[in-house]
């Protein structure tokens, strides 16, 4: 599961969740909100909280389908980070 | 002369009959607009949008037109936006036109509808693999690169829009876009999605004569109430021949918003007002940075307001 800052991040740009209710790792984010260019806006905000890069197979719209999609790609760039 | 409020009318993206339904039948102003609409058009709009297949069907793009301008209405009636200028930056075009004066409501109606035929019957027998590609964060050096490999294959293609730094639309056939879209995430660039039809390429002056010959050419520019920002290069237009010349320019050259922002900068504007469903025009950085944004979008003007109590 996520860490608390990468919720804290993500939930601003899903006006469709209400702040008492779960993110789940499954729901997808387009429904919840997210669009094109909270997508931009959303990538740049991870790039610069995590200090990762994301490239290549990673800037995809899928990866922003879901939160459980979406941590997944964040956790293998600062495991690589970290290696 | 000093500019303090523009007014922009967004480009048309896809915008379901469900966000917008109540706002067309329920807001007074947008109901009267409508009721235009239907006179002009000699159909419902409301029930034609509700049942029309696809984004970007004759419906739709009128909706939308008639949205933006109710919009406009409101957020002078409600949000005490009374603007200096001007700006359409694509589809908004039409929206400008008749919130200027320059043409007539119901003109402007029939000639958005008249303009999405003739878009349709051309992109039914001419380049119908050709798609518009939007992708944002391209470094302009390693897009330039990719733009000179397909130039080296002999791949047309064409920049159709800028609209921030590494953001841009460009129109390409179909069969290229997996690999343009691959490339571009080599370089760190996001590739956002594809549209058809395409617009805004010289590849399309038939298009544009068409368009003049069937459309455009039944209706007379008035000169507008307030100056308008050419949306390819951020001219200062006053004259009806001039935004009919803009409308035309819409179809074959590439939409600018970098400059339509310059030249609103430049006049001194400071609040910048968007009216319509727009998930782009006010959001980019650009805009945000340079000016108060104000989003007199649909789902606001349904929103209850609140009595303002006196002080």
């Amino acid at each position: 599961m996520w860490d608390e800052q990468f919720e804290q991040i993500l939930r601003p740009f899903l006006p469709f969740l209400p702040p008492q209710e779960e993110l789940t790792p499954g729901t997808e984010l387009k429904d919840l909100g997210l669009d094109s260019l909270g997508t931009v806006q959303l990538l740049g905000t991870l790039e610069e909280t995590y200090q990762v890069h994301f490239r290549d197979s990673a800037l995809t719209m899928d990866t922003f389908r879901t939160a459980g999609v979406l941590w997944e790609t964040v956790e293998s760039m600062l495991q690589r980070t970290a290696g | 002369m000093a500019y303090d409020t523009a007014l922009v009318f967004p480009g048309m993206g896809p915008v379901p009959f469900a966000e917008v339904g109540r706002f067309m039948v329920a807001n007074p102003i947008a109901r009267e607009l409508v009721a235009v609409a239907d006179e002009a058009l000699g159909y419902s709009l409301v029930d034609a949008f509700r049942l029309a297949e696809g984004d970007y069907s004759e419906a739709a793009q009128v909706a939308f037109f008639v949205n933006c301008l109710a919009c406009a209405h409101w957020a002078r009636e409600h949000l005490g936006v009374e603007p200096d200028v001007v700006a359409g930056p694509s589809f908004g075009e039409k929206a400008a036109l008749a919130y200027t004066g320059a043409l007539e409501l119901p003109d402007a109606v029939l000639l958005t509808a008249g303009i999405a035929r003739c878009l349709e019957e051309y992109f039914a027998e001419e380049h119908r693999d050709v798609v518009t590609l939007s992708f944002v964060r391209a470094p302009a050096e390693g897009l330039d690169a990719i733009l000179a490999e397909l130039d080296e294959a002999g791949e047309w293609h064409e920049i159709s829009c800028r609209i921030d730094d590494g953001f841009y639309m460009v129109s390409l056939s179909e069969r290229r876009v997996e690999w343009m879209q691959e490339r571009l995430r080599a370089i760190g660039s996001l590739p956002l999605y594809t549209m058809r039809p395409p617009m805004h390429a010289s590849a399309f002056r038939p298009l544009r004569d068409k368009a003049e010959r069937e459309v455009v050419s039944r209706y007379t520019f008035s000169d507008p109430k307030l100056p308008v920002v050419a949306d390819q290069d951020g001219r200062l237009l006053h004259t009806g021949e001039e935004l009919r010349t803009m409308l035309l320019d819409g179809f074959d050259h590439p939409m600018d918003w970098p400059s339509v922002t310059t030249a609103l900068e430049d006049a001194g504007v400071r609040r910048l007002c968007v009216a319509g469903p727009d998930t782009l025009f006010g959001r980019v950085p650009r805009t945000t940075r340079t000016f108060d944004v104000v989003a007199a979008q649909p789902r606001l003007a349904m929103t209850p307001r609140r009595p303002t109590r006196a002080a």
